[in-house]
């Protein structure tokens, strides 16, 4: 009976795609649950190697080890304040760049991509830059780690490709209504293309909270490190060898490992909680109506 | 509409009024001029050095001490060691040096060197009562093309020891061993006897990992193994010439021994690519026999971090002798060097005042401070008049970013001196002992023009066909045609441009 | 026959029409100048200006003596780097991976996406979606850590359950015929819940109704996903298959790096690990910018061809 077969296979379909789904969850999940076991795990455990999932012995001390000072928090309001005000200076330059990029029938539009593609491919590199951005005194300001990342080529250019699909019929008709090209863009093509904006918001929140190398380059002052650099100093501290001589017994329950992974777990969580939020703007149907009438 | 003509209008202002707005800014504070002249005002010292962990404050009590001490305004800079190299080089490339500059020995360093970037501190050292007592060999270790530009961070020289289960020896009725025979029974006892008596078979005579043939560091597991056996530390001499230790006998018989023991599987089938950590993480768990990657200084580490999971632990450390005695490689005595750039450090006069700082660290007072804390507060002093570690999760967030950038000694300064358990002052007794019987890597300061633009390459050649002949990928013959190869892709180029220094060496 | 006169008044008012046609365009879409001033602005000052750093590959260059007085070699980098005995393997090496990884790992995340899209359970769709871009955070060092737990030979977890069910240990970590297999694995696993974000986006746009109407006229699940969903991020597949040639030959130093060792650097060593221990290691900053300026025109000839052809089959290129 066809409406039987069709539920059938629709069932079939879905009952493979949902395994799949979940068999592709589990590999992906299982390393992280071993990192976050092993943040919590006591050191004898951990030594003996192996794949650690659930520790028999739970212990706080690699977390109250990378807390224990102040600075901790204070990189983590660093890192947070560069993170919200410059992915807001991300998301206005890439959009207000790419909307009249996107418009066909403007004028020198195909040499300005090829521009700002060359852009992508090439790089004078880490010296030049850094004397670009001395000479223009940002070096140890928080500036320094928003201005010169403001545009990312690669989000231009897919945020463009977004704003082209937008239906040109809703154009039509609200310049019909008065609007001029600057409402077309705040009222239809942004409101319209919210999950393009929340994956760029994302992509480029990611990379201000990961922020590492250019903040080591372009900030002098050790009370302006965000969140990425002084963890990896916690960690690279607890992993101190040959260079401690003094020999003296650490009662410390933890080990370099129980930092890193812990290390690992405070640098991600800020940002695992941030996606939820995002998700919203991933529904479908937003433009269920839009055209109608 | 006019509000979204005037919102496209505040974007563009917005944009440059932010960049104008960085342009007013503060940028580099700039770096004053010392004053020079009078002798009274404080000397402005400025460092940049790389660390890890958190960052002293500005102004911490020991930057206060130190102030106070040596008569001088100090400024450190901090930057994280993991992309130092880049900051570095960033900092030469933008004239941005400090006046006294921690870097480590590396090419960007020695081709930094050999532009004259850098004062030449040697023919002044001797007006310095504390850095001109010490060994030279410490300066000789980093001199450049036969000068001395740098200010080391002292190390021991003479570091190696055999730090073992004393209790399993004991149980098993083992010596530490001393002929490569030796070695090979101690390990297969342990691998096959089950000291640890889990009835598992999962306990190793020693534990290497993928750092045991380094071709550059001297602590590297095979040089110290094969050293004592009369092989040269990295390099060596025969008849006037310059020869790679894996050219010489006694290194072979090492890698011999090491690739019947992988056959016999008495040693770790993975050890070309276990980390450091992981390899410390056996030791730590109580499965190794003989901890090879460590240093007789912190053998005391050892047995506490073995101790947390094995409680009937025994540890002892003894030398590394050979069948003709005591031999060890003798390392590089520093952990990075300071220089003082022509570009910050306008006279000879500043230098010297600089250099004058340096020396008053290593007095009593600057020693006690730097490598014990400030009493009270980080240590006590005994009844003995020793110093004990009151607090070392506090002197490891205040002192130890200063010891371990400033010059000092732990064990041998002027301060006042460590209370030692049993092991630390064995320890400490070896590597000073060891200083009669070093090793030297004869090659240590020579340049070589291939080895700059190859070495790395040749390097990784002659590693990876050491670690295939041990674990037995290739034979005999095969070596010997990884050998020639590596002589021709450059090798035989490196090991002349060296004769021919050292030919120099010895007018 | 037109005569010389008619001729050049008739090519003067064509020219002088095209002008004030210019000029209309110009005037017309004057807002949308504005609001490319800052962006503009943006890539003269940090992407066309530093990019004067390229003369370094023509130089010998010291960060001391600076562009402006380092001495001038014109090719000689670029001479050295294609006579080097080790070119063609490296060549080789990293063209495979390139390869590889273009076949196999860039349409993991548009499948993963599709199926993501289709399930219907919106708590298990977020869930999932969650868990698979989780390991984008973790750094390589960390991932080659615990890729070393899983696979090695001293009681690894992988080796441990293939000897329970009776087989031999692979060594997966030290050998030649596993490595890029492993790369490729790890690649995905690290990157490809990440990639599927973009799909997400493009495929929320899709217009439901295309659906209902799909049907009601009879079209199975597999129809639709090809009539439509397919369709609907066709020009977003595109867009990011081109952007990708741009970056072909670069293969993830970090990852790389970390896993090479002395049994596979045969097949390991890539340009990226290459330029990495001349340049950094070795201070050969220009002989590293040499080979990076390669790896660009490269890429850029593959980009400009990439979309050439897209634009052919009717696409909308990337300029």
């Amino acid at each position: 009976m066809p409406m039987n077969d069709k539920t059938f296979s629709n069932k079939m379909f879905d009952g493979v795609n949902y395994a799949l789904l979940t068999l592709i969850s589990l590999i992906t999940i299982i390393p992280f649950i071993y990192i976050v076991s092993v943040s919590f795990a006591s050191p004898s455990e951990v030594v003996k190697g192996g794949l650690l999932l659930v520790p028999t012995e739970f212990t706080l001390s690699a977390y109250k080890y990378i807390f224990s000072t102040g600075t901790m928090v204070k990189s983590i309001g660093v890192s947070i304040y560069v993170t919200a005000l410059g992915t807001m200076i991300n998301l206005m330059l890439t959009s207000i760049t790419a909307y009249p990029l996107a418009r066909p029938t403007l004028r020198g539009r195909r040499t300005l991509m090829l521009m700002i593609l060359i852009t992508m491919l090439f790089s004078g590199g880490m010296i030049p830059t850094y004397f670009v951005v001395k000479s223009l005194g940002l070096i140890n300001t928080y500036w320094s780690l928003m201005i010169p990342t403001a545009i990312s080529a690669f989000n231009l250019v897919v945020l463009k490709n977004f704003f082209q699909q937008v239906p040109d019929g809703l154009e039509d008709a609200a310049r019909m209504d008065g609007c001029n090209d600057i409402g077309i863009l705040f009222r239809i093509v942004l409101p319209l293309s919210m999950p393009a904006m929340a994956t760029f918001g994302l992509f480029y929140a990611v990379g201000h909270w990961n922020t590492f190398f250019n903040a080591v380059i372009y900030i002098n002052d050790s009370d302006k490190w965000p969140v990425q650099v002084v963890l990896r100093q916690i960690v690279l501290l607890s992993q101190d060898r040959i260079g401690d001589s003094t020999s003296q017994s650490d009662p410390a329950d933890y080990l370099p490992q129980t930092i890193r992974m812990a290390s690992i777990v405070v640098a991600t969580v800020p940002i695992v909680l941030v996606y939820p939020f995002l998700q919203k703007h991933f529904a479908k149907g937003v433009l269920l109506g839009s055209v109608k009438g | 509409m006019n509000r979204k003509r005037s919102a496209a209008l505040f974007c563009t202002i917005a944009f440059t009024a932010g960049t104008l707005a960085g342009c007013t800014g503060s940028g580099a504070p700039a770096k004053e001029e010392s004053a020079g002249a009078g002798n009274n005002t404080p000397l402005e010292v400025t460092i940049a050095t790389p660390q890890v962990g958190e960052a002293p404050k500005k102004g911490s009590d020991i930057e206060q001490a130190m102030e106070k001490y040596t008569n001088a305004k100090i400024d450190i800079q901090w930057i994280p060691d993991a992309a130092f190299e880049d900051k570095k080089n960033i900092m030469i490339a933008s004239s941005e040096m400090p006046k006294a500059f921690k870097v480590k020995a590396n090419a960007s360093t020695l081709n930094a060197i050999q532009s004259g970037l850098f004062w030449e501190i040697g023919p002044l050292l001797k007006e310095y009562k504390n850095l001109s007592e010490l060994s030279p060999m410490y300066y000789d270790n980093i001199k450049v093309d036969g000068k001395l530009y740098g200010l080391p961070l002292y190390r021991d020289i003479g570091r190696a020891g055999i730090v073992y289960r004393k209790d399993w020896f004991d149980a098993l009725g083992l010596k530490p061993p001393v002929t490569l025979d030796d070695w090979y029974n101690v390990a297969k006892a342990v691998a096959e006897k089950d000291p640890d008596k889990n009835s598992q078979a999962d306990t190793y005579g020693f534990f290497l990992d993928k750092n045991y043939n380094d071709p550059v560091q001297s602590n590297s597991f095979m040089t110290r193994l094969s050293v004592p056996n009369g092989a040269p530390n990295k390099w060596g001499v025969e008849n006037g010439k310059i020869v790679a230790e894996f050219m010489t006998q006694p290194y072979m018989d090492t890698m011999k021994l090491l690739r019947r023991m992988f056959q016999e599987k008495l040693i770790n089938q993975d050890f070309s690519i276990v980390q450091t950590a992981d390899s410390d993480n056996k030791w730590n768990a109580g499965k190794v026999g003989i901890r090879v990657n460590t240093v007789v200084t912190a053998s005391a580490t050892s047995f506490d971090n073995v101790s947390k999971s094995t409680p009937n632990a025994v540890v002892d450390v003894v030398p590394f002798t050979g069948p003709s005695g005591l031999k060890i490689p003798a390392e590089t005595g520093n952990n990075g060097f300071y220089l003082f750039p022509k570009s910050s450090v306008k006279t000879e006069a500043e230098l010297k005042r600089l250099l004058g700082f340096f020396d008053k660290l290593l007095d009593a007072d600057m020693s006690t401070l730097l490598t014990r804390g400030v009493e009270g507060k980080h240590f006590t002093k005994t009844a003995d008049g020793k110093a004990q570690f009151k607090d070392l999760t506090l002197f490891n967030l205040e002192v130890k970013p200063y010891r371990d950038s400033l010059p000092s000694f732990e064990t041998t300064g002027k301060g006042i001196p460590l209370k030692q358990n049993e092991l630390q002052a064995k320890g400490s007794k070896i590597a000073a002992e060891n200083l009669q019987s070093v090793v030297p890597n004869v090659a240590l300061t020579f340049n070589s023009q291939t080895y700059t633009e190859k070495g790395v390459e040749l390097d990784n050649m002659i590693r990876d066909a050491q670690t295939k002949y041990i674990m037995g990928k290739i034979d005999d013959a095969g070596w010997q045609a990884e050998l020639d190869k590596w002589l021709k892709a450059g090798g035989q180029k490196v090991i002349d441009e060296y004769t021919a220094e050292y030919a120099k060496t010895k007018k | 026959m037109q005569q010389p006169l008619e001729a050049q008044m008739q090519g003067a008012r064509v020219s002088s029409f095209k002008r004030s046609q210019l000029l209309r365009d110009l005037i017309r879409d004057r807002w949308m100048y504005l609001l490319l001033i800052p962006g503009i602005l943006y890539f003269v000052i940090f992407k066309y200006v530093p990019m004067f750093g390229l003369v370094m590959a023509f130089q010998d260059y010291k960060p001391f003596t600076g562009f402006m007085n380092s001495p001038w070699v014109g090719f000689k980098h670029f001479e050295r780097f294609f006579t080097e005995p080790q070119f063609w393997t490296l060549f080789r090496n990293t063209l495979l991976l390139a390869v590889y990884n273009l076949v196999f790992f860039f349409p993991l995340p548009i499948l993963l996406a599709l199926m993501i899209n289709e399930a219907r359970q919106a708590l298990f769709k977020k869930v999932v979606q969650t868990l698979l871009y989780l390991p984008h955070f973790i750094s390589w060092v960390v991932a080659v850590g615990i890729f070393y737990v899983l696979f090695t030979t001293e009681g690894g977890v992988v080796n441990e359950l293939l000897v329970r069910f009776g087989a031999e240990k692979i060594p997966f970590m030290l050998s030649e015929e596993w490595f890029r297999p492993m790369i490729i694995g790890q690649s995905i696993w690290k990157e490809a819940g990440w990639g599927t974000i973009i799909f997400l986006a493009a495929l929320s746009g899709v217009d439901l109704q295309l659906y209902e109407a799909a049907r009601i006229d009879g079209a199975g699940r597999w129809r639709q996903l090809w009539h439509i969903t397919l369709p609907a991020i066709r020009s977003t597949i595109v867009i990011l298959f081109i952007l990708r040639l741009g970056s072909f030959l670069d293969t993830g130093f970090e990852h790389i790096f970390l896993m090479l060792n002395s049994m596979n650097r045969e097949v390991g060593e890539v340009f990226d690990t290459y330029v990495y221990m001349k340049g950094l290691t070795q201070a050969q900053y220009s002989y590293s910018a040499a080979v990076g300026l390669f790896k660009s025109l490269v890429g850029l000839v593959l980009v400009l061809g990439a979309n050439r052809l897209a634009k052919k089959f009717g696409e909308e290129g990337v300029y």
